[in-house]
């Protein structure tokens, strides 16, 4: 009501200064005579102006003021019938005319003017935007900076702002409602829409197609501005977790790394103490004189050395596979004769074992580093004597199956529970098979592992009491270069 | 164990190490061996120049110049005297690499005390056995190989190889107890063309393992050396295990270097 009132009385006043000005015209060309002629074109002047500046309906009254004026003046000059002078009604009709036309280029004009002011001020605001966003700190979560950045950049009555992917709610300034529910609601029933009426601006969060979330905001903006709003957050949201995800894996690798420097080094310093010893036991059996209990001291201290030389190599495998230095040498290897090396290579392990060889293609080639491969049939070789009930046979097997040469090493062991599947090929992760504790370090697999990642294929295992235990390993024929 | 040849065997051990020259020392002295140390190459090619030895132990891995030099340098004023090195596992190049320079063998640390002695004696006895003609026929355990008639006898009974089969043998057994690596191996049989064809000569060397061993899948004559090359099983162990004489076994097996490097 205040504001009718306002204008009503700004109104007023601007046709009072208009009606003013004419009844000083009329008064100045009443005094002076030579004006008479001339008046009716400085009402015009009059009229014009204030058509142009203040609109149509109050040069109209204006006008009218003047055609009354000038017809009041000229009875004054003995015109016998002011109504009935028809140049009268012809001159309001100018009048009329030319405030009609003045106002509307005017208001045309001006209204023009407005928006690409708008507009201006809009592109600035969501240049602000964009500078801010990219300047965001992106070490903790973008959504509460974001929502206050729209609030704020764009001076709007409330914003809220729903991460789907977080969950969470961020909002800034006053909601009425529960703006919640708003959001959220946008994001499941995804309606993007603007309503004039309450001022809502609602948008689904996109990046591409999928939605990530969704934005409320309440104020007056225009819908292109609430679009780029709109994809300015999700692209924001974008990079905050690949950011987030790229850190993440950072220091995943550093502690990797980290990782296998100590344990290469470690490894390193244990080889010469490990030789010396060696030497030393191995040495005090053969000088001989040594009664029967001192010779099987010396044997336990050689047996004993030799654990910990081969827990030795084996970090040391580790280490270097982790630490990605090892260079692939893929040379076309017949896979009979990588599983005879190999078993040649665990002869003492498998002394005591049954080793069954299922080879169906004598002649299949694998283009692979033998070394590589040899250490991964070697860890599941291993893993298999330590793990088989005794007396039972070990079965080492390849076949070409599609794409790939598929290594088995089949025992017959406790049965690995279902969810120990997939770990025992983490590193330092080992089953809990209480009843069969085999020494080993827990590291053996992870190698396995490795070995076949690096030659783009992969592992796995299956287990039960029927059919026993095979560990099993995937490398593709093709797809290894270099 | 017969201390009449050891006696005058005399050692060099090189290694930066001392714990284990300390740990070497004692049993050597004590089974009759002369022991020399050194810490580093330069240390024992200038100890090699004051005074002979028998046989050098030699690390692979040292500062200074390292053990690979040393060799070279060694190989270049002594070509004959017998090199042991002393490697890591995962160590395959350099041990490809030290025999290739002409080092005679070479064991793997942690290494036990027993099989080292045993690498010494064949690399001194090998130096040492009066050289036979090249053609001599070559006994070791119950595998008799005449290089004239080309023949291959097992426990008396002829066995049928082909000639790459046959050549392989006679390389491998002409060099027994010691590792041949498998470009050497594949340049005295194929050529040098071949030398990269390493799974060439595995296939060859397991049709010649169905032939000769009693056991394929478990081999006592044709060894294989991972990553590295084969070794025909040393003819003492197989005297040891029958109970001959150490001294009798020795000279069947004639000095094979030169052999090999003819054919190749």
């Amino acid at each position: 009501m205040r504001g009718w009132g306002q204008r009503a009385v700004l109104f007023a006043l601007e046709s009072a200064l208009g009606i003013v000005a004419v009844a000083l015209v009329a008064a100045l060309a009443h005094w002076s005579q030579w004006l008479l002629p001339v008046a009716v074109l400085l009402y015009l002047l009059i009229v014009v102006p204030i058509a142009l500046v203040y609109g149509f309906w109050q040069a109209l009254l204006v006008s009218l003021t003047a055609v009354l004026v000038h017809s009041y003046f000229n009875v004054r000059h003995a015109q016998p019938n002011p109504a009935a002078d028809p140049a009268n009604s012809i001159t309001l009709l100018a009048f009329v005319l030319v405030a009609l036309l003045v106002s509307r280029l005017s208001s045309r004009v001006q209204k023009h003017a407005e928006e690409a002011e708008r507009w201006g001020r809009q592109m600035q605001d969501l240049y602000e935007f964009t500078r801010r966003t990219l300047q965001m700190n992106l070490h903790v979560e973008p959504g509460p900076q974001l929502a206050e950045l729209v609030h704020e950049i764009f001076a709007l009555e409330a914003v809220v702002v729903f991460d789907a992917d977080l969950h969470e709610i961020y909002q800034a300034g006053l909601w009425e409602t529960d703006p919640q529910e708003l959001a959220q609601n946008v994001y499941y029933f995804e309606t993007s829409d603007d309503d004039e009426e309450t001022g809502l601006g609602r948008r689904v969060l996109r990046l591409g197609t999928v939605p990530v979330g969704s934005l409320v905001v309440r104020g007056d903006t225009s819908p292109l501005t609430n679009n780029a709003i709109a994809s300015l957050i999700a692209i924001t949201f974008d990079r905050y977790r690949a950011f987030a995800n790229e850190s993440h894996l950072e220091a995943e690798r550093r502690t990797e790394q980290l990782r296998a420097t100590v344990l290469d080094s470690l490894a390193h310093a244990y080889k010469t103490p490990l030789t010396a010893i060696r030497a030393a036991s191995t040495g005090l059996e053969e000088m001989g004189h040594l009664s029967a209990g001192q010779a099987d001291l010396v044997a336990l201290i050689d047996e004993q050395t030799g654990l910990l030389s081969e827990l030795t190599t084996r970090l040391l495998t580790t280490a270097s596979l982790d630490s990605g230095e090892v260079a692939i040498h893929a040379t076309p290897v017949g896979v009979g004769s990588l599983i005879e090396e190999v078993v040649a290579g665990l002869r003492d392990r498998l002394a005591s074992m049954k080793v069954v060889i299922d080879l169906p293609n004598e002649n299949l080639v694998l283009h692979c580093d033998g070394k590589l491969m040899g250490m991964l049939l070697t860890q599941y070789i291993d893993n298999a004597c330590k793990y088989s009930i005794f007396g039972t046979a070990i079965t080492i097997g390849a076949r070409q199956a599609k794409n790939e040469v598929v290594f088995s090493v089949h025992s017959f062991g406790a049965v690995i529970p279902m969810a120990d599947r997939e770990r025992i090929f983490d590193r330092y992760y080992r089953a809990a098979i209480k009843a069969n504790r085999a020494g080993g370090t827990g590291i053996g697999l992870s190698v396995a592992k490795r070995a076949a990642i690096i030659h783009g294929g992969h592992v796995w295992v299956t287990s039960d009491e029927v059919e026993g235990t095979t560990f099993f390993a995937a490398i593709p024929t093709v797809g290894l270069k270099g | 164990m017969n201390v009449t040849i050891q006696a005058s065997i005399r050692i060099l051990v090189v290694d930066d190490e001392p714990a284990i020259r300390r740990a070497l020392r004692a049993p050597l002295l004590e089974l009759g061996f002369q022991v020399t140390e050194a810490s580093r190459g330069e240390e024992a090619l200038q100890t090699l120049r004051g005074a002979a030895c028998d046989v050098v132990l030699l690390d692979i891995n040292m500062p200074g110049i390292g053990g690979i030099e040393t060799l070279r340098r060694i190989r270049a004023v002594a070509p004959r005297l017998p090199v042991l090195m002393l490697t890591v596992r995962d160590g395959e190049e350099e041990k490809v690499e030290a025999l290739e320079l002409g080092a005679d063998d070479y064991v793997t640390k942690p290494f036990s005390t027993r099989e080292l002695i045993a690498r010494i004696r064949t690399a001194v006895r090998r130096v040492r056995a009066p050289i036979r003609p090249e053609d001599a026929p070559i006994e070791i355990g119950e595998i008799r190989l005449e290089p004239v008639k080309r023949i291959v006898t097992l426990r008396g009974a002829p066995v049928h190889l082909t000639r790459k089969e046959f050549d392989i043998l006679h390389c491998l057994m002409s060099r027994a107890g010691r590792v041949v690596t498998y470009a050497r191996l594949l340049t005295a049989v194929w050529g040098a063309d071949c030398r990269e064809e390493v799974e060439y000569l595995r296939t060859f060397i397991r049709q010649l393992r169905k032939k000769i061993e009693d056991d394929p899948s478990n081999p006592v004559y044709v060894l294989t050396d991972v990553y590295v090359g084969y070794r025909f099983a040393d003819a003492q162990m197989f005297q040891e295990e029958t109970g001959e004489g150490a001294e009798q076994g020795g000279g069947e097996v004639k000095d094979s270097a030169a052999d090999c490097e003819a054919e190749s």
